[in-house]
């Protein structure tokens, strides 16, 4: 493959100073009357025997963009997929200590609902996932599955989201037509659209574009500040100039642990840990 | 691939420049392995593609075959037919059906009366004696009727004896002709002179039969008086049930009295010399509802019991295996723990392993009578079709067929199910769905052309078996009554693959009988055809779809 087809794409390993360039004023913006809206609380997590996460401890913000960046196999796409439970699909695997509390509650509590949990915190996938059905059925299906039945609702749920995910104008002339005829950053928005389709507080992003071309690239990130305003986003990301451009926050994790996490400008440019400094320099990972 | 703009990589030493010289052999085919003048790589290749051949021929040379030996059936059931005009047999089945309109009416009033008799010995708990007593004008009434048909009755007995000479007299003629023929083949002139063959002059032996038309006529008159003379003095029913029921026999008794002009209508413009066409011969085959052979009096050749008896077994099996082998399918694909999968998994596969003549055996030994025990107690007469008295009938057969068809929808639909990809059942439970919404609309639907495939093959699977069917499915040749409506399912019937199975080995060959059985082959091979063919369409559609 080529390596020189978008200067901006590349991995950090390339270009090590300009992550620091590109920090946005957003990663500024964090103040102190930011309210915690996710708090991971030492959290130790296995899959079967094997341990992912050793003692994290995290506080997301409300209405912020957190990035979780790291090597792979560090275990970023194992806590994400903690805030919704959905390693409870996987045989065998535990949070063996610890809490996790999203606006105060313990997800794992006795009287949560994953359900309702997952009604809550909404995820978009590596890979583009949509259904094999039209378009707008791919948006309602979440709130059909809550038994919202009415057209006139229903309608203008989806064109809302579709706005929301910049995707409306490219398909309002065939919302019926199916989601899978659809390039593969359409797709990617698409899956978007039905993630907020359902209004969570809380959308999870696991490397969304890690499978897009640039200008495809570009749009969700744009559209990543334009949610933020709405919903609070966890994104995973390895791609440093994202993390830079998109994130208030930065968390850096290694080897199963947080090493550190802080204001996404203090992160890139001010790391306090030397491996973080070297992992967004690009001298590892 | 690299686009033009960036520079070709630099790395090459200069001093490489001179090609350096190949050794001995470079390069060289070394294997040294011949047959035939072919490598190790062409002896494989001859292999294969002569097994890929070896099983297209085959097919191709069964259908030829099953062509070849059915190709002859219409021609010899034209002839069939036409021997069933010439002898004036049809024209004595005019009547006869006739007789049987009678007889069916009959039928009903009997039936009638067993209900009236039931309801005053059950409910009203009046012994035998006094119950019989007090149908007393009703059987007056039943006898009258029944009286009515005698003297046509006694007319067909003496008519079919009548055609049934005529008919004989000319099968000795034929098999003379043939033996004189066969005589004449091996150059014995003089021995086929001795065997004198007279054709049979059929216009002056029906003479007889034509000449019975005005007692036909006078019959006919006689039944319908006394027919008539009896609905007038047929006495009331109690219950308004039994009265509608015998209204409705009074109208139909009625209906039949006038269809007696058309009879003898039919019977006046009836010609023995009316050739039979082709198409006769063969719509005969495919519409005939009656299959009977060896009979004394003209045989049968209709597909239509054997194919509505195949058809309706296969449906009773899929009925009981498409909800069990799908719902298996989904259970185990989506639900089971993985020690219930290693268990569950070859459980259902190892159903396949059993031969199905023991199935079959299971079938007659336990399972029907099990199933007529159920259908006999009292608490079970809710039942549609309950309680039934055939130990073997569609239901036995098919639940047995479902037991093979199971292990073929589960392993399918369970591929189909598997193939279905992890990502749409994520981002299913990531948007609050439960599990069994995820599966209902996002699991099945997208695997479903695949489920569908699955229990056509099992149909297909099902429709081909021939022991189970042959031992647990009556092995009645009959069109099932589907007037009864469930009870249809509690009904002895026949199979096309359980007849052949039967008499292949009984029938002369190239006998009517014979070509008509390889008629059925033909009529079975294409359906399963059909649903393969219908199968494998909606696979390749469903691959297109997750693609
Ligand atoms: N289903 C699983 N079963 C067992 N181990 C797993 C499973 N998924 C992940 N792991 C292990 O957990 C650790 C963390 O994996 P995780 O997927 O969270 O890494 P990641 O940071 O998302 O990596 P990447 O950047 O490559 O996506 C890895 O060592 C991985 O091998
Ligand atoms: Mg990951």
């Amino acid at each position: 493959m080529p390596a020189a087809i978008s200067p901006t794409m590349e991995r950090p390993s390339a270009q090590p100073t300009a992550p620091a360039l590109a920090v946005s004023a957003a990663g500024t913006a964090a103040s102190a009357a930011a309210r915690t809206i996710i708090d991971i609380d030492h959290v130790d997590f296995f899959y079967g025997p094997s341990q992912a996460l050793h003692d994290v401890s995290l506080k997301l913000d409300e209405k912020k963009v957190t990035a979780f960046i790291g090597p792979s196999g560090c275990g970023k796409s194992t806590l994400l997929r903690c805030l919704n439970r959905m390693n409870d699909l996987i045989d065998g695997t535990r949070v063996a200590k610890g809490s996790i509390k999203i606006r105060g509650v313990d997800i794992h509590g006795p009287q949560v609902d994953v359900i309702e949990l997952r009604k809550r915190v909404g995820m978009v996938f590596q890979k583009s996932n949509p259904f094999p059905k039209s378009i707008y059925d791919n948006i309602t299906y979440g709130l059909r599955l809550q038994g919202v039945k009415d057209k006139s609702r229903l309608d203008a749920v989806v064109e809302k989201s579709l706005r929301g995910a910049a995707l409306w104008d490219e398909v309002k002339d065939r919302l019926h037509t199916s989601g899978l005829g659809l390039s593969g950053g359409q797709q990617q928005r698409l899956c978007i659209a039905r993630a907020i389709a359902v209004e969570p507080d809380i959308i999870l992003m696991d490397e969304p574009c890690s499978a897009l071309d640039p200008i495809s690239t570009s749009k969700v990130e744009e559209l990543i500040h334009e949610l933020k305003k709405q919903f609070t986003i966890v994104i995973v990301t390895h791609n440093m100039q994202q993390a830079a451009r998109c994130s208030d926050q930065t968390a850096f994790f290694y080897l199963g642990r947080l090493v550190e996490f802080a204001d996404t400008r203090t992160i890139f440019m001010n790391p306090a840990n030397p491996q973080t400094e070297a992992y967004v320099s690009g001298r590892f990972g | 691939m690299a686009p033009p703009s960036i520079p070709p990589p630099t790395t090459a030493p200069a001093e490489a420049a001179p090609t350096s010289a190949a050794p001995a052999g470079f390069l060289a085919n070394k294997s040294r392995f011949r047959l035939f003048g072919l490598t190790l790589d062409g002896c494989i290749k001859v292999f294969f593609g002569g097994n890929a051949v070896v099983a297209v021929v085959v097919l191709s040379l069964i259908t030829i075959f099953l062509f070849k030996e059915g190709g002859g059936f219409t021609g010899q059931n034209r002839a069939n037919l036409e021997i069933y005009r010439r002898a004036g047999l049809e024209f004595v089945d005019f009547m006869r059906t006739q007789v049987a309109g009678h007889t069916a009416l009959t039928r009903e009033l009997s039936e009638l009366r067993l209900r009236q008799f039931n309801r005053l010995t059950q409910e009203q708990k009046l012994p035998p004696a006094e119950a019989n007593a007090a149908l007393a004008t009703f059987d007056k009434f039943s006898d009258q009727f029944d009286d009515a048909v005698v003297p046509l009755r006694r007319l067909v007995s003496d008519l079919t004896e009548t055609a049934t000479a005529i008919k004989d007299k000319f099968a000795i003629n034929e098999n003379l002709s043939i033996a004189r023929q066969q005589l004449l083949a091996e150059g014995k002139a003089a021995e086929a002179e001795k065997i004198a063959v007279k054709p049979v002059d059929f216009e002056a032996e029906l003479k007889p039969l034509l000449a019975a038309l005005p007692d036909y006529q006078k019959a006919a008159a006689d039944e319908a008086a006394k027919i008539a003379a009896a609905l007038a003095a047929a006495p009331a029913l109690p219950s308004p049930e039994l009265q509608a029921r015998l209204e409705k026999l009074k109208s139909s008794a009625r209906a039949y009295v006038n269809g007696f002009p058309e009879v003898e209508k039919t019977l006046r413009s009836w010609d023995h010399r009316q050739p039979v066409p082709a198409a006769r011969a063969f719509a005969a085959f495919v519409f005939g509802r009656e299959w009977i052979t060896q009979s004394f009096w003209q045989d049968w050749y209709g597909i239509l019991p054997l194919l509505v008896g195949s058809l309706l077994v296969s449906l009773a099996a899929l009925c009981l295996a498409v909800p069990l082998g799908i719902g298996a399918a989904i259970y185990v694909n989506q639900l089971a723990s993985p020690r219930e999968q290693r268990l569950i998994k070859p459980g259902i596969e190892f159903i396949a392993a059993i031969p199905s003549v023991v199935l079959g055996f299971f079938g007659i030994a336990v399972l029907g009578e099990t199933l007529r025990w159920l259908s006999q107690q009292s608490w079970l007469s809710w039942v549609p079709g309950f309680p039934y008295s055939e130990r073997l009938n569609v239901l036995t057969a098919g639940c047995l067929l479902a037991l093979i068809a199971v292990p073929t929808i589960f392993t399918l639909a369970e591929d189909a199910l598997n193939n279905v990809p992890r990502a749409f059942k994520e981002a299913s439970f990531a948007l609050g769905a439960s599990r069994l919404q995820t599966i209902l609309k996002i699991i099945v639907p997208a695997s479903l052309s695949g489920i569908i495939s699955a229990v056509l093959l099992g149909l297909g699977r099902v429709v081909g078996e021939t022991m189970v069917v042959l031992l647990c499915a009556g092995n009645r040749i009959a069109l099932p009554d589907f007037t009864a409506g469930l009870s249809v399912l509690t009904q002895p019937v026949h199979t096309m693959t359980g007849i052949i199975a039967q008499e292949m080995g009984e029938v002369p060959h190239a006998s009517i009988h014979y070509r008509a059985l390889f008629m059925v082959g033909l009529v079975l091979f294409f359906l399963s055809l059909l649903i393969n063919w219908l199968a494998q369409k909606i696979v390749r559609r469903y691959r297109i779809a997750i693609g």
